[in-house]
């Protein structure tokens, strides 16, 4: 269990930043095909993740993380392809799945809930790697 | 007899003409410390802070919910606490470069670390944690300012004040950059994030009715926009001046023993020069 440094704390935030993104980005591609209270669930999960990412840079160094370089690499990894491949999302169930994974993650971060954060980073993996439809 | 005047005479001339080679370079110290002091205290006239950041979130979110209270609920508490550590590492280098400037002119520094001292010393920082070398810096900084303000030879310790402090100076130098430039501007970009969520909604609920709206909308979000950018511009000149400030530094460090040396001036005031730039840019665009 260890402290983030400067730099790790801004590459987590970093992600967050983009999860965000992508999810705002994934809700306005499928708006037509969302129901209001998907929609609102969405742009609620969307509002959650910013607030981590911005927490995140105002805590700082106060985080704490289970073998961090593995975890923050594994964090990276799945939040570029997310974000790169969002858009060719069509399968609406997967999207709000890996939403509310990536939300698990952020509170887990935020409690420092080290156990958490490797379970909640497997837990975002595997959502995303289920076969699109 | 004569032959003894003239060697007194001499040696007085020399005595001066030193003194004053001395007297030039110094107050090139004296500038460059001076306009490091304004510089520094440009901070205070940022108009943002990571408790103001939070403020606006929170009214944000208010209206992102259409969410009607008697008064405003914002729990703020740890961004408060990010700018209390912001603001020891200010009120130090702030006393620092303004010690210096008071030092290179012999003149008394009034610089009280009373202050710095209760802050580090705990509660104030809360559970913002701050690196053990950061703690290590103010701590031989502060020192350093002590001794600074209370020793009688203070002009010739110039260059071992300069000695002292270089190391805990960079290290805080660098934690300011890293606060200021990264940490506080990269709230911004959340900020733009939020902002562009609010009006594609409206876009995407058909919300808005008549051109007119719509056009005002479109000009609301990009002037939103500006004022964003505008906030992020004014931090990268901080921090530009603060990297100046710090190179600067160095180069008085380097040359802590020959700080009479007429090279050293041409350098300085590049730095200096640099500094007094960023300085007015910095006005330019918080005005």
């Amino acid at each position: 269990m260890v402290n983030l440094n400067s730099d790790q704390a801004k590459q987590l935030s970093d992600n967050f930043y983009f999860l965000g993104r992508a999810i705002g980005d994934f809700r306005y591609y499928n708006w037509d095909r969302l129901t209001l209270d998907e929609k609102k669930k969405l742009s609620d999960i969307q509002n959650s993740v910013l607030r981590f990412g911005e927490d995140i840079l105002a805590y700082s160094t106060t985080l704490i993380m289970d073998e961090v370089v593995d975890s923050l690499e594994k964090i990276n990894t799945i939040t570029t392809e997310i974000n790169d491949t969002i858009k060719t999302l069509n399968n609406i169930q997967k999207g709000l799945n890996v939403a509310a994974a990536v939300l698990i993650l952020g509170v887990a971060i935020m409690n420092r809930d080290t156990k958490g954060i490797g379970n909640s980073i497997k837990e975002v993996y595997e959502t995303w790697k289920v076969p699109h439809s | 007899m004569k032959k003894y005047f003239i060697g007194k005479r001499s040696l007085i001339f020399l005595s001066y003409l030193f003194s004053f080679v001395g007297c030039v370079n110094l107050k090139t110290v004296g500038e460059f410390a001076g306009s490091s002091t304004v510089s520094i205290k440009n901070f205070e006239k940022i108009e943002y802070s990571f408790y103001q950041h939070c403020l606006d979130r929170c009214r944000d979110e208010a209206i992102r919910k259409y969410e009607i209270k008697r008064a405003e609920e914002c729990a703020c508490t740890l961004y408060q606490e990010a700018d209390s550590v912001t603001q020891v590492i200010y009120y130090s280098m702030e006393g620092y470069f303004e010690g210096l400037g008071n030092l290179s002119q012999n003149e008394l520094t009034d610089y009280s670390s009373d202050a710095l001292m209760s802050a580090l010393s705990s509660k104030e920082l809360g559970p913002v944690r701050i690196e053990e070398q950061t703690v290590a810096a103010f701590s031989s900084l502060s020192n350093t300012l002590l001794r600074a303000t209370t020793d009688f030879y203070r002009r010739k310790k110039l260059a071992a004040y300069i000695e002292e402090a270089n190391e805990p100076m960079q290290v805080l130098l660098d934690k300011f950059k890293l606060i200021v430039g990264t940490n506080l501007k990269g709230e911004l970009r959340f900020k733009r994030e939020r902002l562009y969520a609010y009006y594609m909604d409206m876009k995407m609920n058909n919300a808005l009715l008549s051109d007119y709206e719509k056009g005002k909308a479109t000009s609301d979000y990009y002037q939103a926009c500006d004022e964003i950018q505008r906030k992020e511009m004014v931090l990268e000149v901080f921090v530009k001046s603060l990297d100046e400030i710090a190179q600067g530094h160095q180069i008085l460090y380097d040359n802590r023993n020959k700080l009479s040396v007429k090279t050293l001036k041409g350098i300085l005031q590049g730095y200096s020069s640099n500094v007094k730039d960023l300085i007015s840019e910095f006005n330019k665009l918080n005005n």
